[in-house]
């Protein structure tokens, strides 16, 4: 076991941080990441749109376009506000302007949608392009717009201003030869060229999306982040930099789908499978193994066991995995690692034959998991019975290793009790 | 009586401790603030302890603080906060895995103590 652990630490933890602490990608995080609020209550609009009950939803049902409003123009313009942020991010870490970066990579991803003419309406953007669709669309260009602002800096091409003019007004004029590079640059090649921007990028990154549906790729990100936790790595913040944008999109298309009132979503796993279905009270769902300590013989896992009760409910399980711990030791790990794969391949199952609706909602991540997942599936019951049976299977799992390593420390505290003595 | 305590409060030892802990979004750092601070308390050591996620960390940073503590769980992350930290001239140290809890105040605040 001790092999195993040094395994993750050598072999697997090294490139897969380094990853997600790659300048680039962490501009995707970091800007992704300020959009959440947004998205987060834009979504909320669409369970007001569509109420579990009945009798709420004829109710609502006259007003729905203007009930959509508020979902429409903060999650589908999920990548037009993404584009900003990652901009922003990743000007930041160059240390240079982090608002020009942002408005400069805003205005070449919006360079890339061609506005169309409406009668009576006059110009007006295709809001398909700027929403979960075109996300990947909008991280490349903030990673052309900021590279070419940095090109440009490092080489001192710029605008200079008499040392008169204040620092703040000079910063402004900073930005204009790169802008006056960039916006020539992406008019060419997509409205005078005519190439396509949108379709050449998402074809390269649909594989990607589509595997990240599959069985496969949800048990991937399970094992990888369950396998980083287990030595103290926040697994989910490192494989969230590379996963999210993948996870937003599956998102998206089944919001989309909501919002046009299909009955059967598309995609199974967005982001709330895993948060609400397996991360029951953290990652390795973390709070069936809290319950058991708060029954434990043993003083310091009873006692751990009521401090982390109320946050592993709010899914915030540092306190286990570093009190019990979890992290680095081989009887809880075990479980901590094979039961969200259990619990992974019965949900998938459980949503791809229906039986649960699939997720469309993101709802804030410290709700109870039965509540979180009663939002997430836009209300649906069967989702709240889907995580108590989650629930009990990570209790059995954990149960036997629970006992053997309470058998453990109660013996250590007894051979303390009895040196004391 | 009043200038007596003022004298006392002024000087270095006893002055106040300014610490900044960050972990990814600042909600188990926010336990381990309260454990700490009532560990610290307890000695009659007076603090302010300020826990933020990862987003907020540079910006927070400014503010001026005796010492940065970085969560176990996003130690992958310490050279990135390391090179803010030292523009800062703030140490900065990574908190260990057995002080990172509710339980964990003792044990931190002995690890605050050699870093401060």
């Amino acid at each position: 076991m001790n092999k195993f652990f040094k395994f993750i630490e050598k072999v697997l933890m090294p490139p897969m941080t380094k990853l997600a602490e790659q300048r680039h990608l962490r501009a995707v995080r970091d800007g992704i990441v300020s959009t959440m609020p947004l998205i987060i209550i834009g979504s909320f609009f669409l369970i007001f749109a569509f109420p579990p009950i009945p009798f709420l939803a004829e109710l609502v049902e006259p007003h729905l376009g203007t009930i959509l409003f508020p979902f429409r123009l903060t999650m589908g313009l999920m990548a037009l506000y993404a584009s900003y942020g990652i901009g922003h991010s990743l000007a930041k870490s160059y240390k240079l302007d982090g608002v020009s970066g942002g408005l400069l990579s805003l205005a070449t991803f919006l360079l890339t949608v061609t506005p169309q003419m409406v009668d009576e309406v006059g110009f007006v953007l295709p809001m398909d392009k700027l929403g979960g669709g075109g996300l990947f669309v909008a991280i490349i260009m903030a990673f052309v717009a900021v590279e070419i602002l940095r090109f440009l800096q490092e080489r001192n091409i710029m605008f200079k201003m008499p040392e008169e003019v204040p620092d703040s007004v000079a910063r402004s004029f900073e930005a204009l030869i790169p802008a006056g590079v960039i916006i020539p640059f992406v008019w060419i090649i997509v409205h005078v060229l005519g190439f396509d921007i949108h379709t050449f990028i998402m074809e390269i990154f649909r594989p990607l999306v589509t595997a990240g549906n599959t069985l496969p790729g949800v048990l991937v990100p399970i094992i990888l982040i369950t396998l980083l936790w287990a030595s103290g790595i926040h697994g989910v913040s490192v494989v969230g930099a590379v996963a999210r944008p993948i996870w937003l999109t599956l998102l998206d298309e089944n919001v989309e789908a909501v919002a046009a009132g299909a009955e059967v979503l598309p995609n199974i796993a967005p982001e709330p499978f895993f948060q609400w279905f397996i991360w029951i009270g953290g990652s390795g769902a973390t709070v069936a193994l809290v319950m058991w300590m708060l029954f434990s013989k043993s003083s310091y896992l009873k006692k751990l066991g009521k401090a982390s009760i109320i946050p592993g409910i709010c899914n915030i399980n540092e306190p286990v995995i570093f009190g019990a711990p979890i992290m680095l030791n081989p009887i809880l790990a075990i479980p901590f690692i094979l039961g969200p794969i259990i619990t992974g391949i019965l949900t998938y199952f459980a949503m791809y034959f229906n039986l649960v609706a699939r997720p469309s909602i993101l709802a804030p991540w410290t709700l109870p998991a039965p509540i979180g997942a009663y939002l997430a599936t836009g209300g649906d019951f069967r989702a709240v019975i889907l995580v108590l049976v989650n629930f009990a299977i990570m209790a059995a799992i954990y149960y036997p290793f629970f006992k053997a390593y309470e058998k453990k420390l109660v013996a250590e505290e007894q051979g303390e009790a009895g040196e004391q003595i | 009586m009043v200038l007596y305590v003022k004298q006392l409060t002024n000087r270095g030892d006893i002055r106040m401790k300014k610490i900044l802990i960050v972990c990814s979004g600042g909600m188990s750092s926010a336990i381990v603030v309260k454990a700490l601070k009532k560990e610290a308390t307890k000695e009659g050591m007076e603090t302010e302890i300020k826990a933020v996620g990862t987003g907020e960390y540079e910006d927070t940073l400014s503010n001026g603080w005796d010492l940065v503590l970085v969560a176990p769980q996003v130690r992958h992350r310490l050279d990135v906060f390391k090179e803010a930290a030292e523009e800062a001239e703030t140490p900065i140290a990574v908190i260990d895995a057995q002080g990172y809890g509710p339980l964990g105040g003792p044990k931190l605040l002995q690890q605050v103590k050699e870093l401060i």
